[in-house]
């Protein structure tokens, strides 16, 4: 039996430990927001956090994730600063991208409040968008870092 | 135009209630439309009122992030005085009401929704407001010309009366459509050209959109599919012994399509086919390889068996002025879209039922129907958002394979690609080649444009797949396949964007020659455009630089002066400060008409070390009337990145008839680390509305190369380029 927390809720399953953390979302606990995209850690759509931490979780064997927290874009509740700024932004153009897009923005600013726009590219340099959302994405994370008063919630700090 | 009474109450039965507004414009459908239904139909209706007062649109085109639903919920909104915000929508049925009129398919491409269906929906926004109005007429005495309908509610213009929509749909079900209506005149606008949101934006951004992917009917299975490396082979035989001992694994099993394996989710399925041992039929004859495609391409080039598309006599004597060649080249690309393929198949008690993100439902219909031998009725398409299309997602191979498996399995099942699969069983942009030759005369005048294309024909493919569903089912498929090989010899998908040159050259021929391989063959966003515009630029770029004169100069004295090219030229020029480039900066530009739209975009780099390096891309656009330009900033940025993966890394090649790339590593695209800054300038224009999805892509690869040839004084003729 394998026990972590998800989305703030404890989560007990039978599993073989080496299934992708992305499979045991999809199609064991059935949360579909996050997404396969290349299943090599190459394009960034299945990123969720462990611990607060952007992970590919194509490539994180469940088996790691034992006792610790992960948090989806289902987590993120849909009115994170983030996920606000990209509905005012127009960010997503397919959306098949944009979940993994969001978790990294927002585990980037966790750590980095007002990270300038190399940091930014830098940062979201893992996560590939064919639609060429990559301005957009860009102006919606400087967009929440200009808001001063934004504080992390408590989940994102790792 | 007004429904009988008789056809109006089935519309309200089937609707349960609410106020359907239906019309037969695209045709006759000899069938009703059930929405809400599986297996029936319902006559023609774009839009439904609920009796809460909901609108909801049938939205008859692929939403694949080229933003059509938040263009087609706009027009709409504006007619019916409605916020775009408030409007449901819903991916429509396959229905002949959804047809579209110009491809006679319910298909989305071509860069065509908003250009085909702008005003057809407005008309759609219009009649129902009007029905509604009158409906408040009735209800109050009052008289037209003092009611106005506004925000959702019919109003008098005392403001004593307000009826919201809801109020009105029990009196609008008993009158008769209102079809004879005055659309609103451009002044009047309230969101076309102005409304900046995209209405998927929420759902795209909380993880609740649904894709393909995403479909999950009661008690699904997962399948994985072991094809065969090459595009002719069958299996021959498996040894599956080993892969059934996988926990989780429920069924393995030969298809016409390659190998199944069953299981209870995607990765034992994906883990037991790494335990399958599978034997395929010995691959066939034809061009296998790259080196031998490319070979053979160039070896057409130089024969004399060509079809004219195009031959305008040259007035210029043909031994003046200086002449100039070039031989130009493109390889194979895959689409790569981020969702990779996928579909979901239950069988129901006639026929069955799928969810997949499909850019043609019908053909996706026409195709399951005769993988599982049932009508076409009996097959019922869930469509759903499309994670990137692109062109690929108007095959239906995908639908094929998860019937054939689902014919066999009798449970529901999910087909789910791999990154792998995608990237080798991709219906691909085909490799082309073009010999192009011009004289340049002393005062810089033009003549004897000839250019040859040798490649294979994507239609002589695609055609007869969806004329599968263009025609009836008894048209035999040789017939078919006849229409696509005659097609074939002058491919309008091999010479497009090479035959309508905009500019006043002396004598234009063009001519084309196909070179069939055993490679599937599809389209790519802009199609042969996508090629076309990067040799017929970078010619034109050659002429200039052989005449001596400045690009934009050159381009100009040959655009007419009042032409649509040389505005949208000059705007982009201007965005870029053409000619004053900052030190050690480098500008090349190109400009290109595809689907009705004009697109002009300047590629400015650095070298860095000798290393080439993007600094800015600067696009002007004239694509008509604006909807949203917001998206359609965004579709031309997202159009030029696209295009510049393809330019700078874009490469499938083929070994042993096997494509060799597999995932994004070695198919690498475009990253936040490597996307310049753009610029993109929308021109006014109150002309009808043209494509937005594609134009942008074709200017990007011999903008970027005639910038390269600033900088290096190289002139690169092949793709991918090589920067340094
Ligand atoms: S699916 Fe995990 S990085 Fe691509
Ligand atoms: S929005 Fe389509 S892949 Fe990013």
């Amino acid at each position: 039996m394998l026990a972590f927390s998800l989305n703030e809720r404890a989560v007990e399953l039978e599993v073989d430990p080496e299934t992708p953390l992305l499979w045991v979302l999809r199609d064991h606990l059935s949360l579909l927001g996050t997404r396969f995209g290349c299943g090599m850690g190459l394009c960034g759509a299945c990123t969720v956090h462990l611990d607060g931490a952007a992970i590919r979780s194509c490539s994180t064997p469940v088996s790691l994730v034992a006792g610790r927290s992960v948090t989806t874009i289902e987590g993120l509740g849909g009115n994170h600063p983030v996920q606000r700024a990209w509905v005012e932004h127009n960010v997503p153009q397919c959306g098949y991208c944009q979940s993994g897009q969001i978790m990294s923005a927002a585990a980037l600013l966790a750590s980095n409040p007002q990270p300038d726009e190399d940091s930014i590219r830098q940062a979201m340099s893992g996560n590939l968008c064919r639609c060429g959302t990559y301005h957009k994405v860009q102006r919606a994370i400087l967009s929440v870092a200009a808001v001063a008063h934004w504080e992390p919630v408590a989940e994102d700090v790792s | 135009m007004t429904l009988t009474r008789r056809q109006f109450i089935r519309n309200v039965s089937v609707a349960g209630g609410a106020l359907t507004l239906g019309f037969q414009l695209t045709g006759c459908s000899a069938k009703p439309l059930q929405l809400g239904n599986a297996t029936d139909f319902q006559p023609d209706a774009f839009l439904r009122i609920e009796p809460d007062g909901q609108v909801i649109l049938q939205i008859p085109k692929a939403e694949m992030g080229q933003g059509v639903v938040t263009g087609m919920v706009t027009l709409v909104a504006e007619e019916l005085e409605v916020h775009p915000s408030k409007v449901g929508y819903e991916m429509a049925p396959v229905h002949s009401a959804f047809t579209d009129p110009e491809m006679r398919l319910q298909i989305t491409g071509g860069s065509a929704s908003i250009r085909v269906y702008h005003e057809i929906l407005r008309q759609v926004g219009a009649s129902a407001r009007e029905t509604l109005i009158a409906a408040a007429m009735q209800q109050t005495g009052l008289s037209r010309d003092v009611l106005e309908a506004r925000d959702g509610q019919v109003c008098s213009v005392d403001g004593s009366v307000n009826l919201p929509y809801a109020e009105l749909v029990p009196a609008a079900l008993n009158l008769p459509v209102v079809t004879d209506v005055a659309l609103k005149t451009a002044d009047q606008w309230q969101w076309i050209g102005r409304y900046e949101q995209r209405v998927d934006a929420a759902v795209k951004t909380d993880g609740s959109a649904r894709f393909g992917m995403d479909a999950a009917p009661e008690g699904v299975l997962t399948a994985v599919l072991l094809r065969c490396p090459w595009f002719d082979g069958t299996v021959e035989s498996f040894d599956a012994e080993e892969a059934l001992q996988t926990p989780g694994v429920q069924a393995v099993f030969a298809t016409e399509y390659g190998v199944a394996v069953v299981a209870e989710g995607y990765w034992p399925a994906r883990q037991a086919a790494g335990k399958v041992k599978v034997s395929f039929t010995p691959p066939g004859g034809g061009l296998r390889d790259s080196t031998a495609i490319n070979d053979a391409l160039l070896a057409a080039l130089d024969g004399d068996d060509f079809a004219s598309v195009r031959d305008d006599p040259a007035v210029a004597d043909a031994e003046q002025g200086t002449l100039v060649s070039g031989r130009y080249s493109v390889p194979f690309l895959a689409h790569a879209a981020m969702e990779p393929l996928n579909a979901t198949c239950r069988l129901t008690a006639d026929g069955c039922e799928i969810w997949v993100g499909s850019q043609a439902p019908d053909v996706a219909q026409d195709v399951a129907s005769r993988v599982l031998g049932v009508p076409r009725d009996a097959v019922v398409i869930h469509n759903q958002f499309l994670g990137g299309g692109f062109g690929r997602r108007a095959a239906a191979d995908n639908v094929a394979e998860v019937v054939a498996i689902a014919r066999q399995l009798k449970r529901p099942v999910k087909l789910v690609w791999s990154r792998e699969d995608d990237m080798r069983h991709d219906w691909y942009r085909p490799a082309m080649a073009g010999h192009i030759e011009a004289r340049v005369h002393a005062d810089g005048t033009v003549s004897h444009w000839q250019h040859r294309i040798a490649g294979p024909s994507i239609n002589q493919q695609v055609l007869p797949v969806l004329m599968g569903a263009m025609f009836p089912q008894w048209v035999p498929g040789g017939a078919r396949q006849l229409v696509g090989d005659f097609v074939g010899k002058k491919d309008f998908a091999s010479v497009e964007g090479s035959k309508e040159l905009p500019y006043a050259f002396d004598g234009v021929s063009v001519s084309c020659h196909n070179v069939p391989v055993p490679i599937p063959l599809g389209y790519w966003r802009s199609v042969g455009h996508s090629h076309n515009a990067f040799v017929v630029e970078s010619f034109v770029d050659e002429l200039a630089h052989a005449a001596g004169i400045d690009p934009v100069e050159f381009r100009r004295k040959h655009l007419p002066a009042d032409s649509r090219e040389r505005r949208v030229m000059d705007a982009a020029a201007e965005a870029a400060n053409w000619g004053h480039a900052a030190a050690g900066r480098f500008q090349g530009i190109a400009v290109h008409d595809s689907f009705h739209s004009c697109v002009a975009q300047v590629v400015e780099l650095s070298l860095v070390d000798g290393k080439p390096k993007l600094e800015h891309v600067y696009c002007a656009v004239d694509c008509g009337q604006v909807i949203n330009p917001d998206i359609v900033k965004d579709q031309m940025i997202g159009g030029i990145v696209f295009a510049l993966s393809a330019a700078l890394h874009g490469e499938i090649t083929l070994k042993d008839g096997a494509v060799v790339q597999s995932n994004y590593h070695d198919y690498p695209l475009l990253r936040q680390t490597d996307t310049p800054p753009m610029t993109v300038v929308l021109l006014e224009s109150t002309a009808p509305p043209t494509g937005v999805g594609e134009p942008g892509t074709p200017p990007a690869p011999p903008a970027l190369a005639n910038a390269l040839f600033a900088a290096t004084g190289e002139r690169q003729r092949r793709l991918p380029l090589r920067l340094g």
